[in-house]
């Protein structure tokens, strides 16, 4: 009956008497291949029947949790119902780590704050930590193994491990492939060399779209080594930034704006540090730096050359723009306290050039050191990558294992993953979602959650935090370690042993105190890397940056999306809605252009272009961007996803089938229009009115301390004085604000702030109780950017509360603007009479059509129901907390932070008590930048701002066009 | 005195099509209030005829059924807003006021409109007022009616509209006093009681007429139930014209300050263009003005329609072209004031917004309002064209519009651009938001054929005393003591 060859069978007489399929049960169920092979008899079969039903409704059960479930007869210690707490873990992105703590609310997490302990973090938040929460709690995140996209099970897939365990212990791992991202992991990287010592001749290969490459290049052309730099930004008093990442996606960016705040606000501390920023589109550092200069890909070669003839040779520039003598004299001048900071899209040479510049400027030791690498084994991971590929497309690759990578989306188009791919007899996925990848893989396992298992990581500086679960899995799955301890025995190794396995070794000591303090810091102490000592190679002066490919009249700028990174945050909400820092678009990515293009092919914002390279090309919207460099075309990377889930499926384009290529970028006017859904309505502005935001320079500061102070107002004929213990207020420090989007994350997620798609923010009804208003000043070719967050201004004299015909909106004894959501009929009024425009409508029910579940909302904030007006109510969740804190100690109520401060990388706000003159917000108040926003209303806000006060170097007059 | 016979069947008042289209009487400048001939009996007889048609006109039907029509769309619209919510409207951040408050505010004004020529100019003994002012009180009526389901329909909350009444309640709370909404919605509560009263009771003695005359018992109980008893005992008389006149002396400072209040729904405000104390008489203004135009759109078609040429002539069109040309005028300085105290102010945003008004995404708005509402009425100068009903059905109408366009000026022009660039925005109306202007407007008219054809549509006991009163001076004198 059984037809050799014949993968079916259809009974188990007729499987048993296959004699592989015997081999294989008798290594998982040694009885079963027993009882199998014997002839089977009336009573057995029945009892086999039998045992197999019972058996059936097994698994059903949870069989991941491998723990004791006690019921909670007694309520589980350190949970105290409606009381928080709080654990240490890692946000790891791209391989570092970046230290959190996620706030629980009986056992649940509901929200995330950065970790002051550690030292990439400092308290601070990025936006893809803050909403890693909606990750966690993703409906659309995969629950079930599959096999060529058919469901199996966890015991399929153990069943066909030990398969090829088999197999590859026979060959020494001939064939096995391992593609990861970075990997800084102490434990998996031990996991991985010892699985390259058991199959010898398996190789490990790391690869992320998001490339540093050139990073990695660039320090082993200067120094001839791997090594890493830190940059202490804190130290600079002259920063030159080429095309820089320091702010945006560099690892450890959160700690460099802290340390490159610290020095903006010349009120406070040591002197104030200058930046000036040369890049091609605008970043981040750009929009805040004292002058940025707009310079082409082309052209900021020959500058990086001009820059460093001036630096290391001390040739007068000659070649350069007017401003690179001036600018090179400034960096001389603050030798040892000068840095030249690029960013990973320039190639290694430049990088190379910067390490000598700032080697030769004396900066090595005080603006920046050498560590040793982070990342295990630092690779060129595009060489790696197409070294892979070219053998999977030979068949050289019989098992590939692709760990929380999606390369079949983002590897360059033309380097044929996805084709090379089929090569591959066996290749398994492990992913958090069913994503492209996943789908192409012979075996698809879902991947745990960062917060539903054990693991570690590295900062970016190389101090490592161990991951600690912060729940059971949601969805089942598998980690990273589990999956690597399964090629290395069929005993199954959980995540926790493998890691405590790491450490145990590692701490020393105490180890059961050192593993949790360890736990309870989120940080391991004394982990960071060693500084390195080498030298700098004498030939790494003489480098001479790469001509850029000649007759390249366009070229492209593939950039992670602010919001979305490499793609791998499209399924979430919050981050698709997040404003973009400069455009303010969501929900979309289309090109940035500069405005001389779009006037030259006349494009506005939103028309379709056809973006061709070589042969590839694709339809996308485009977005003028002023300061762009016209000669090149922004493209962020992340959007267009095909198999993200349901929110980010189809939004956007994909820009990856363009990457990978060096030929000349052609563009030309495609049919049709785009909608692009921006939240800010107007038309470029080329100037901020003073009323709205006052910025001046340092000279002007120094000359009249007090030159952004408000005209001391009429006394006001009703003044009401709150009577309340406290006084609540706010300051925000506008020479702080970066425009990172950290604080509008975090206050969606304290508050429970619903998302409201792409269809309704072109309808202008983003929910955002915490804006950031970006201004443009200058040429629309190279303006100077302004960046103003705006939150309720809980206005004194609050204009809202006495246009409100049922009292809805009502002021407290300690100052605080409250919005009582229950009693709100949705008259609208007090929105039309907010002259900061802070208020917020439910237009429909949209808390109710929220893409996660019920139990990710914060217990402490009302959700609010369709037709009733919302808005930043400064965290009053947060004051009543410290209230009852104070009131159950008997003392004055103390410290509160609220969510948008405790996630600022940069301390832009700070909030607190105005009625202790010892408070922090007391001292910024009596700062002479203090200013009020459209004082002539005399609303008497309590939050206010300290004017914007820049640096520019006065022997540059004019900034170029 | 009205228990007359019908002298002639009711079916006979339908004017053969032919005197449609060649009326027999030709307004005149000189036209008397009404023209010789007509009799205290033979209006009586003719009014309560049309009351009492056992059929509708044809024109009637064809005018009614599609303002049915758009009086379910109407409901249609209201019952998928309270179960959609009110995004289904064009409303948005920052222009959360649209058509909902700006088609109130255009309805309360001509409501308000009809209450001025009803009750004021009672007030001031005007003669040509007798004859229309029934459907200057019809149009205010259903012009409140209309006004009134906006402000509920307009809450995000429509269910708890009854928050804004002060009542007892658990929550120990009280509607809040310093809001302009309040007020407002205070000042409609009142206005719309005391109209339905007002011209209820100015109904009563001809309810009371039709009574006798009704043939049907199933009529004569319906109004005999009206009338209220009213037998036209000079007691009851005279208790009836001095309640007439007290309430008369109320509703003109009631329709005043309704529209004020109105005003002050936005004046109250910070807001840039609305922040002006010239809103509450401007806004009076305006209400005069679209009150005239409606009259005169009301009264065009269906004095000739109704075969009421003899009572409503060439006099009520002169007179009421001169008030609506003076309204206008009122209206012109109104808009005049608006751009001098902008400029006067100097607040950048609020310059920046009457800028943005005039020359913006806006402007085909402004300069409608300002043709339809100041510049086509300046026509009405022309002695010849106050009479000519063509010129004015089209100048009325351009007022309706232009009221409209004024209204939608104020409210979306004015929250499109507030003090912060990063808030500016645009707002256009969806289908629902035009589904529940029209709808509006159907049931408004409907309102309109329905009183037409069920009650005495032009006012029997004042014109009889009018009538009365030209046949007799020295009685008149004395009777209007």
């Amino acid at each position: 009956m059984n037809r050799p060859g014949s993968k079916f069978w259809r009974s188990l007489e007729q499987a048993a008497d296959d004699p592989e399929f015997l081999a294989r049960a008798a290594q998982e169920f040694p009885g079963l291949a027993e009882a199998l092979a014997e002839p089977l008899g009336r009573r057995q079969a029945l009892k086999l029947m039998a045992a197999s039903l019972v058996l059936s409704g097994l698994g059903g059960c949870d069989s991941k949790f491998g723990g004791n479930l006690i019921p909670a007869v007694k309520s589980a210690p350190n949970i105290i119902p409606a009381l928080p707490n709080f654990y240490a873990t890692a946000h790891v992105l791209d391989g570092h780590a970046s230290g959190i703590v996620v706030k629980h609310v009986m056992g649940r997490p509901v929200k995330v704050e950065g970790n002051p302990h550690h030292p990439a973090s400092l308290g601070a938040i990025d936006v893809f930590a803050q909403a890693q929460l909606l990750d966690f709690y993703d409906p659309d995140r995969a629950a079930q193994v599959s096999v060529r996209g058919n469901p199996s099970d966890r015991q399929s897939l153990q069943t066909a491990f030990a398969a090829q365990r088999a197999r590859l212990l026979e060959n020494h791992g001939n064939g096995l492939r391992i593609l990861t991202g970075t990997v800084t992991s102490p434990t998996l990287a031990a996991q991985l060399d010892a699985l390259r010592q058991q199959y010898p001749q398996a190789q490990w290969t790391q690869w992320q779209p998001i490339c540093r490459d050139a990073v990695r290049q660039g320090a082993r052309l200067a120094y001839g080594h791997a090594v890493d730099v830190i940059a202490h930004v804190d130290q600079v008093d002259v920063l030159l930034a080429i095309d820089s990442d320091l702010l945006s996606t560099a690892p450890g960016r959160l700690r460099y704006a802290r340390d490159f705040a610290s020095r903006r606000n010349p009120t406070r501390g040591a002197t104030m540090s200058r930046a000036y920023a040369v890049e091609p589109t605008p970043t981040l550092l750009g929009c805040v730096a004292d002058h940025r200069f707009v310079a082409g890909p082309r052209e900021l070669q020959r500058i990086v050359g001009a820059l460093a003839a001036g630096i290391l040779q001390s040739v007068p520039s000659t070649a350069g723009p007017d401003w690179v003598s001036p600018v090179i004299a400034d960096l001389k001048a603050a030798h040892g306290r000068a840095l030249v900071h690029v960013g990973a899209d320039q190639p290694a040479e430049v990088h190379a050039l910067a390490h000598a510049m700032n080697e030769a400027l004396g900066a090595r030791g005080v603006t920046f050191d050498l560590i040793e690498p982070v990342a295990h084994e630092p690779i060129d991971q595009a060489d790696a990558l197409r070294t892979l590929i070219a053998e999977m497309r030979a068949g050289k690759v019989t098992h590939l294992l692709i760990i929380d990578s999606n390369p079949v989306f983002t590897v360059p188009a033309t380097w044929g993953f996805a084709d090379a791919l089929k090569q591959v007899p066996f290749s398994l996925a492990l992913a958090g979602n069913a994503d492209e990848t996943a789908r192409s893989t012979t075996w698809f396992v879902p991947k745990t959650h960062e917060w539903e298992t054990w693991s570690d990581a590295r900062a970016y500086e190389g101090s490592v935090t161990i991951l600690q679960p912060q729940a059971l899995p949601l969805f089942g799955g598998m980690s990273a370690h589990e999956m690597l301890a399964l090629y290395l025995g069929p005993a199954p190794v959980s995540a926790e042993d493998a890691v405590r396995a790491t450490w145990a070794r590692r701490l020393g000591g105490d180890f059961g105190k050192g593993w949790s303090d360890a736990l309870a810091n989120g940080i391991v102490p004394g982990s960071a890397s060693a500084k390195s000592d080498v030298r700098l190679r004498a030939e790494a002066s003489q480098i001479v940056p790469p001509a850029a490919a000649s007759g390249a009249a366009l070229s492209i700028l593939f950039r992670p999306d602010p919001s979305l990174w490499d793609g791998r945050f499209a399924n979430n909400p919050w981050l698709q809605e997040l404003p973009r820092p400069l455009t303010k678009l969501v929900w979309d990515n289309p090109l940035l252009i500069a405005p001389a293009l779009a006037e030259q092919m006349q494009l506005k914002n939103g028309d379709c272009v056809r973006l061709s390279i070589e042969g590839p090309s694709v339809v996308a919207p485009v977005w003028v961007m002023p300061g762009q460099a016209p000669d090149c075309i922004t493209a962020w990377l992340g959007s267009g996803r095909r198999a993200s889930g349901a929110v980010g499926d189809g939004g956007g384009v994909d820009y990856y089938p363009l990457t990978g290529l060096k030929g000349a970028a052609v563009l030309r006017k495609a049919q049709g229009r785009v909608q692009l859904a921006s939240t800010v309505h107007h038309n470029l502005l080329l100037e901020t009115p003073p009323e709205i935001l006052r910025h001046g320079t340092l000279a002007e500061y120094l000359a009249n301390p007090r030159f952004a102070a408000n005209e001391h107002p009429e006394p006001h004929l009703y003044r009401t004085v709150p009577t309340g213990p406290a006084a609540w207020a706010m300051s925000v420090d506008l020479n702080a604000c970066i425009g990172c989007n950290a604080c509008v994350v975090a206050c969606q997620a304290e508050n429970n702030i619903p998302v409201v798609g792409k269809e309704q923010v072109l309808r202008e009804r983003e929910m955002h109780w915490l804006r950031i208003d970006r201004y443009f000043e200058g040429t629309p070719e190279a303006p100077e950017s302004f960046f103003q967050p705006v939150l309720c201004m809980h206005c004194e004299e609050a204009p809202c509360e006495n246009v409100c015909p049922v009292g809805a909106t009502v002021h407290d004894s300690e100052g605080l603007n409250l919005m009582i959501y229950n009693r709100c009929v949705g008259t609208r009024f007090c929105s039309n009479n907010c002259p900061y425009k802070v208020r917020r409508f439910n237009f429909f029910g949209y808390a109710n059509e929220q893409h996660r579940p019920p139990q990710s909302w914060n217990p402490d904030v009302t959700v609010r129901a369709r037709g009733v007006m919302e808005k930043c109510s400064y965290c009053v969740q947060r004051i009543a907390e410290a209230r009852i804190v104070a009131d159950r100690e008997s003392r004055p109520v103390g410290e509160v932070k609220t969510a948008c401060q405790s996630a600022c990388p940069t301390q832009a706000f700070t909030f607190g008590n105005l009625a202790d003159p010892e408070s922090e917000v007391s001292k910024r108040k009596r700062s002479p930048l203090d200013f009020v926003m459209l004082e002539a209303q005399a609303t008497k806000p309590r939050t206010t701002y300290e004017a914007l006060v820049r640096n520019p170097n006065p022997a540059i007059k004019a900034q170029p066009t | 005195m009205s228990d007359i016979p019908m002298s002639h069947p009711a079916e006979a008042m339908a004017p053969p099509i032919a005197d449609l289209l060649a009326p027999r009487y030709a307004p005149r400048l000189d036209d008397p209030v009404f023209y010789p001939g007509v009799t205290a009996a033979s209006m009586t007889d003719r009014i309560c005829a049309i009351a009492l048609r056992e059929k509708p006109f044809l024109w009637w039907w064809v005018a009614f059924v599609p303002c049915m029509a758009l009086t379910v769309l109407l409901m249609v619209a209201i019952v998928y807003l309270f179960y959609a919510g009110i995004g289904i409207w064009g409303v948005n951040w920052p222009v959360m006021w649209g058509f909902a408050i700006l088609s109130y505010v255009w309805w309360i004004a001509i409501a308000s409109g009809g209450t001025i020529i009803s009750a004021l100019f009672f007030l001031v003994r005007a003669d040509w007022r007798d004859s229309i002012n029934r459907i200057a009180e019809s149009m205010m009526l259903f012009g409140a009616a209309a006004a009134g389901v906006y402000p509920i329909l307009h809450l995000g909350r429509p269910w708890f509209f009854y928050w804004l009444f002060f009542y007892p309640n658990t929550m120990t709370l009280s509607a809040q006093f310093r809001s302009p909404l309040l007020w407002d919605f205070w000042a409609l509560m009142t206005y719309v009681l005391a109209s339905v009263l007002f011209w209820y009771f100015g109904l009563i003695p001809d309810l009371a007429s039709v009574r006798d005359r009704a043939r049907s018992p199933g009529k004569q109980r319906i109004y005999g139930v009206l009338a209220c008893g009213f037998r036209g005992s000079s007691r009851q008389w005279k208790h009836m014209r001095a309640t007439y006149g007290v309430m008369a002396a109320i509703m003109a400072p009631v329709v005043v300050s309704i529209h004020s209040i109105v005003g002050l729904d936005f004046a109250g405000a910070a807001t840039p263009g609305w922040h002006s104390t010239e809103f509450p008489p401007f806004f009076v203004c305006g209400a005069l003005l679209s009150g005239f135009a409606i009259v005169l759109l009301l009264i065009i078609p269906l004095r000739r329609l109704l075969n009421l040429e003899e009572l409503m002539t060439g006099r009520h069109l002169d007179v009421l072209c001169k008030l609506l040309l003076t309204s206008s005028l009122c209206i012109a300085y109104a808009y005049l004031m608006d751009a001098f105290t902008t400029f006067y102010g100097g607040d950048h945003a609020e310059r920046l917004m009457f800028t943005e008004r005039v020359f913006g995404d806006y402007k085909p708005v402004y300069w409608g309002a300002m043709l339809f509402n100041c510049l086509l009425p300046q026509l009405l100068w022309f002695r010849r064209l106050r009479v000519n009903q063509l010129v004015i059905v089209l100048i009325c109408l351009g007022v309706v519009v232009g009221m409209w366009l004024e209204r939608y000026e104020i409210v979306v022009t004015s929250l499109h651009r507030p003090h912060l660039p990063s808030a500016w925005g645009i707002f256009h109306g969806t289908f629902w938001d035009w589904a529940t202007l029209f709808g509006t407007v159907g049931m408004f008219l409907s309102g309109i054929l329905l009183s037409v054809r069920y009650v005495p549509i032009v006012s029997m006991h004042e014109m009889r005393a009018l009538i009365a009163a030209r046949a007799a001076p020295a009685v008149t004198a004395e009777h209007a003591r």
